[in-house]
């Protein structure tokens, strides 16, 4: 099959051509920033917690009258959870990773006012944590109770010892992050800590932060008023656990609210919501235009095949075989669709500048060009398939007839 | 009535170049029956085009009603169509959406007469031609003479000076044929100019006057039969 | 002749079923898509109190630390207790609200029923007429209660359905965190998009269920829980260092009701900083700000960025299937151009033939549109279902939103019917209709 004789044929009727070729190519551009898109939620998404999240949940407990007495109560509280069976082990904690809600703080290598400061998410644990959350200590060592201490709400004085995860060492030691492990880094300007240990990974409460691993625990009960236990169990026990310490929380003492019980599973759901939502979206958009181009490739192909009637019927009494006619029409669409994914390519990267520009979008992979160009080559042949088919099924006989 | 003098038309292609009409003359008077005759591809067709206002010429004069009509813009062009010419065609052209009243309704619409104008005239053409009783019928429910009829009576709506009737029975049996032509004479009797375009002989000796095209200008009837009969 | 070309149009739609539904699909599927993101657009950037946002400013004071050097260090969102109380004692503008958002725990009642928390604002007197908020029963109250320390609230409609069933509470007493509160008055449905008063703590949340006097709030140490910053630690323990500190955690609003009453303001508070600074406050070279509603829902970029790069997408999503409807109309106006020459031969003109299917495209618009209408409830209700609860309120379509998917379908198919009806008006008026 020559391309010649098509492609100027083709240039004799140009206009259905023209618009399936637009309609290829803006599709190719929104179809590839989408991808590029949902790529780069899906990295974000599938980046680890380092907790343990199948098998912790958390609940919030709010003590709310005069004689409320919140350090005997979590006392109580997290003596009467750590004996339940099932339970691995609980803290009592200010917030948990990927809620949504926590204190950030900034950390400084050297003590002043005038210092840059690394900021940091802050979790006040006990010598449970790193048992709880099922962290990794990778240098040095765990809290031990003696290094607990008990926080006011309005309290500004910090603790001497803290752990750092591997990422924050990082940070504040570009270097070698192992030299953090015993170092003293400084807290609201000049009060020091000492890092006593370093874990693997552990993720902050808000997971859009360009710092989301840069974590420190701080060996400290909070008497914040509303406090939040967070509790491991053996795998598979979790969801008979949670009503269970629900009722013990509530039963124990009248005076406070128990409420906000969630899976990490749950909160890492909630955490991205917005993510997995545009992923959704936009693979839903996607669908829907290509199936939209399709059907612009079939109605145009369905258009010029009717009108050529005649003229194919001659092709075929002049011997062209039924393939040689199906091959004509998928060989027409291929020039058009190539020529509208050229374009294509042009577009996607321009809509892609453009996005990057104004809302700092991640730069596509330009794999993803030629992938999608090959891709609507491929669609465009499926589209055209029926009535190309239709074509050829056209009889001979239709050339002597008149109509 | 209808004056042509030296009309010529040439269409061209990248490649090609073909004459349709050279220096083309023909006065038609006024209440006259003019059948034009002539072999396929001689020209007839594109006389009635033009003779129409419906393609535009490549030289020479056109009088219709006394007025020069070669420089109008599109929408007098259409006007003058639409109030002085009437047009019956071979393959009817009625429109397939539209019913039979409706069709007759087409050029009364764009000539803006109100409803009660339209509905008058609408019934009394199709009172005339015989079809009164199919008005809310679609052109797919009528017989081809029906057709012919409805069309006859889309073109007398408008009560034009002119009738142009290409081929009006090319596709209709003889039957039907006749009481086409027998209308047509009807209508050039009530003082409607009749200029018609066949190819069959028989139909042409019923008007007042023949011309025939031979290459694109008129030739001498005489001289065409005996070529006829040469070949 | 309107009306012959509406029946026209018709006529014609109805004679091709197939290919009229396939273009009244493909213009309602461009509608549904680009309307069911730009109502959540809309809804995101609407002005939540039109007839006073011009009046209505937010409060910035640069109080932050002088050794943030960033070159895009802005000034922060909220202003700390001590400005916030100066600003109201000073009392410089027509009404001025300075505003924090905290939970406090209801005990109903009867005793069976457990105590719940709610949604609370620690506000000024002022609060309720600067923001015109509706009231249902009674009122707001009076800035004496604010200086008494009064122990009064207002409740929204919901809360007054839970605990009074909807009753008039008015000098009924609802127990907060262990103390009695007499309320005042019960609002009305008020619940608007953005929260532009906070939007801090989130410009999509709910209104507040409860509202009591600020003061009250600060005497008793009721807790706060809205966003907190601090560059500096408090100096010392306790409540009061924080009070002192220069922790940003209250909004202010100030109402000012014309151009000098905005520029005196603006004096006023540059006049402040200056007298601060003299008491070693506010290092940083001065940058007061006073930002309208709309301002400041600009400036807080309260509209998102997904919901920006979906709209984009999603016009770009329209104009392929606009493209798609210029095929179809292309195909079906070229389909009938039998009838076209007819029509012209008749004595129709290139400009009635033009009328005559920028009609029929509009109408096939107007069909794009109304069935589009209904994929927009269905994309809103998937994107309420996708999203959840955080666009409860953006997504609903209001009579601006149907007019507006109306106006864009038949816009649309009228732009989509341009080059095929222009095709259409150069068809040849001919006697010989040729077939093929």
């Amino acid at each position: 099959m020559q391309i010649g004789p098509i492609w100027r044929a083709l240039m004799r009727n140009k206009t259905g051509a023209i618009l399936i070729a637009l309609q290829v190519a803006v599709t190719m551009a929104i179809m590839v920033n989408a991808i590029s898109i949902i790529q780069s939620r899906a990295e974000s998404m599938a980046r680890p917690s380092g907790v343990d999240e199948p098998n912790i949940f958390h609940i919030v407990s709010v003590g709310y009258t005069e004689d409320f007495d919140e350090r005997s109560v979590i006392e109580q509280d997290l003596a009467a959870i750590r004996a339940m069976p099932g339970v691995i082990d609980a803290i009592q904690t200010n917030s948990v990773p990927l809620s949504g809600g926590g204190w950030s703080m900034g950390l400084q290598t050297e003590p002043g006012a005038d210092q840059d400061g690394v900021g940091v998410a802050v979790y006040f644990v006990d010598e449970h944590g790193l048992d709880t959350y099922g962290l990794k200590l990778v240098a040095g060592e765990n809290f031990t109770p003696g290094d607990v201490e008990w926080r006011e709400r309005q309290a500004t004085d910090w603790p001497s010892t803290t752990l750092l995860t591997q990422a924050m060492a990082e940070q504040l030691f570009p270097d070698n992050w192992r030299d953090a492990l015993g170092a003293t880094v400084y807290i609201n300007d000049d009060e020091p800590l000492v890092v006593k240990g370093i874990i693997e990974r552990m993720q902050a409460a808000w997971n859009g932060w360009d710092g989301v691993e840069r974590v420190m625990l701080v060996p400290q009960h909070t008497l914040f008023g509303s406090t939040r236990y967070v509790i491991r169990t053996e795998p598979g026990q979790r969801d008979s656990l949670m009503p269970e310490v629900e009722k013990l929380l509530a039963d124990s003492n009248r005076d406070r609210i128990v409420r906000g019980m969630q899976t990490m599973t749950e909160t890492r759901e909630r955490s991205y919501r917005g993510d997995s939502s545009m992923i959704k979206l936009l693979t839903f958009t996607i669908v829907l235009l290509l199936v939209i181009t399709s059907l612009g490739i079939v109605g145009l192909a369905s258009f010029s095949v009717s009108r050529r009637t005649k003229q194919i019927g001659t092709r075929r009494a002049l011997g062209a075989s039924k393939s040689s006619i199906a091959r004509y029409f998928m060989t027409e669409n291929v020039l058009i669709s190539g020529v509208g994914v050229a374009l294509g390519a042009v577009l996607t990267v321009g809509l892609n500048m453009l996005l990057v520009d104004a809302f700092g979008l991640d730069r596509l992979e330009i794999w993803l060009v030629p992938a999608a160009m090959l891709v609507l080559l491929l669609v465009g042949q499926l589209a055209v398939f029926g009535p190309a088919r239709r074509a050829a099924g056209v009889p001979p006989a239709v050339a002597t007839r008149t109509i | 009535m209808l004056s042509m003098q030296n009309i010529s038309m040439v269409y061209r292609t990248d490649t090609v170049e073909t004459h349709a009409l050279r220096e083309f003359s023909l006065e038609v008077g006024e209440g006259e029956f003019v059948a034009v005759t002539g072999p396929s591809g001689s020209g007839k067709t594109t006389f009635l085009n033009i003779a129409g206002l419906l393609e535009r010429f490549t030289s020479g004069k056109y009088l219709l009603d006394g007025k020069d009509v070669s420089s109008l813009s599109d929408s007098d062009t259409s006007k003058v169509r639409n109030e002085k010419i009437g047009f019956v065609f071979q393959g009817f052209n009625l429109i397939p959406d539209l019913n039979v009243f409706d069709n007759v309704d087409v050029p009364l619409r764009y000539r803006g007469f109100d409803t009660a104008e339209r509905k008058r005239r609408i019934e009394g053409v199709l009172e005339r031609v015989g079809l009164s009783s199919r008005a809310k019928h679609l052109p797919s429910q009528l017989s081809g003479g029906q057709q012919q009829r409805v069309a006859i009576a889309r073109a007398l709506a408008g009560e034009p000076r002119f009738l142009l009737a290409d081929e009006p029975t090319g596709n209709l049996d003889s039957h039907m044929a006749e009481s086409i032509m027998a209308l047509i004479e009807e209508i050039n009797a009530g003082g409607t100019t009749v200029i018609m375009v066949t190819h069959d002989p028989a139909l042409a000796e019923r008007a007042g006057r023949n011309v025939h095209i031979r290459d694109g200008q008129v030739s001498d009837v005489e001289t065409d039969v005996q070529l006829v009969a040469n070949a | 002749m309107f009306n012959y070309y509406l029946k026209l149009g018709w006529l014609s739609i109805r004679a091709n079923p197939l290919l009229s539904t396939l273009m009244v699909l493909a213009i309602a599927i461009g509608i549904g898509a680009s309307m069911t993101i730009i109502t959540v657009n809309y809804a995101m950037s609407g002005n939540p109190i039109p007839h006073k946002s011009d009046q209505l400013f937010y409060v910035q004071l640069d109080s932050w630390d002088p050794n943030d050097t960033d070159e895009d260090s802005e000034p922060p969102d909220q202003v700390t207790y001590t400005d916030a109380m100066n600003l109201i004692e000073a009392d410089r503008a027509y009404r001025q609200v300075a505003s924090n958002r905290s939970g406090l725990v209801l005990e109903p009642e009867n005793p069976d029923e457990r105590p719940f928390t709610v949604d609370t604002r620690n506000t000024f007197a002022d609060f309720f007429p600067m923001f015109d908020t509706p009231f249902l029963y009674g009122g707001g109250w009076d800035s004496s209660a604010d200086d008494g320390l009064e122990h009064v609230t207002v409740l929204s409609r919901e809360l007054n359905e839970r605990v009074f069933g909807g009753e008039d509470s008015v000098g009924r007493s609802v127990r907060l965190n262990g103390m009695d509160f007499r309320v005042v008055g019960v609002l009305d449905e008020w619940l608007p998009m953005p929260k532009f008063y906070d939007v801090t703590n989130g410009a999509f949340d709910p209104s507040e269920e409860l509202y009591i006097p600020f003061n009250v709030a600060i005497e008793y140490e009721l807790p706060r829980n809205g966003n907190t910053n601090c560059w500096k630690r408090p100096e010392g323990e306790g409540f009061e260092a924080f009070l002192a500190s220069e922790c940003v955690w209250i909004q202010f609003w100030a109402e000012l009701r014309d151009e000098t009453e905005k520029r005196e303001y603006m004096d006023f508070l540059n006049a402040y900083t200056e007298q601060q600074k003299a008491l070693g406050r506010f290092g940083r070279p001065r940058d007061n700000r006073l930002s309208d509603v709309m301002e400041w829902m600009e400036a807080e970029q309260v509209v998102e960025d997904d919901a920006r790069v979906m709209m984009g997408l999603s016009l770009l999503f329209l104009v392929v299937c606009l493209l798609n409807t210029i095929g179809l109309l292309l195909a079906k106006f070229m389909r009938k151009s039998g009838d076209i020459s007819v029509r012209r031969a008749l004595g129709a003109s290139k400009r009635d033939v033009f009328t005559q299917h920028m009609i029929e495209s509009g109408l096939i618009g107007l069909g794009g549109g109304l069935v589009g209408l209904g994929l927009t409830w269905l994309g809103l209700r998937g994107i309420h279902a996708l999203f959840g609860e955080y666009v409860e309120h953006l997504v609903h379509l209001d009579g601006m939103m149907v007019l507006a998917a109306i106006a864009l379908a038949v816009v649309s198919a009228l732009a989509a019917g341009l080059y095929p009806t222009w095709q259409a008006c150069r068809i040849m008026p001919a006697s010989q209709l040729k077939t093929q």
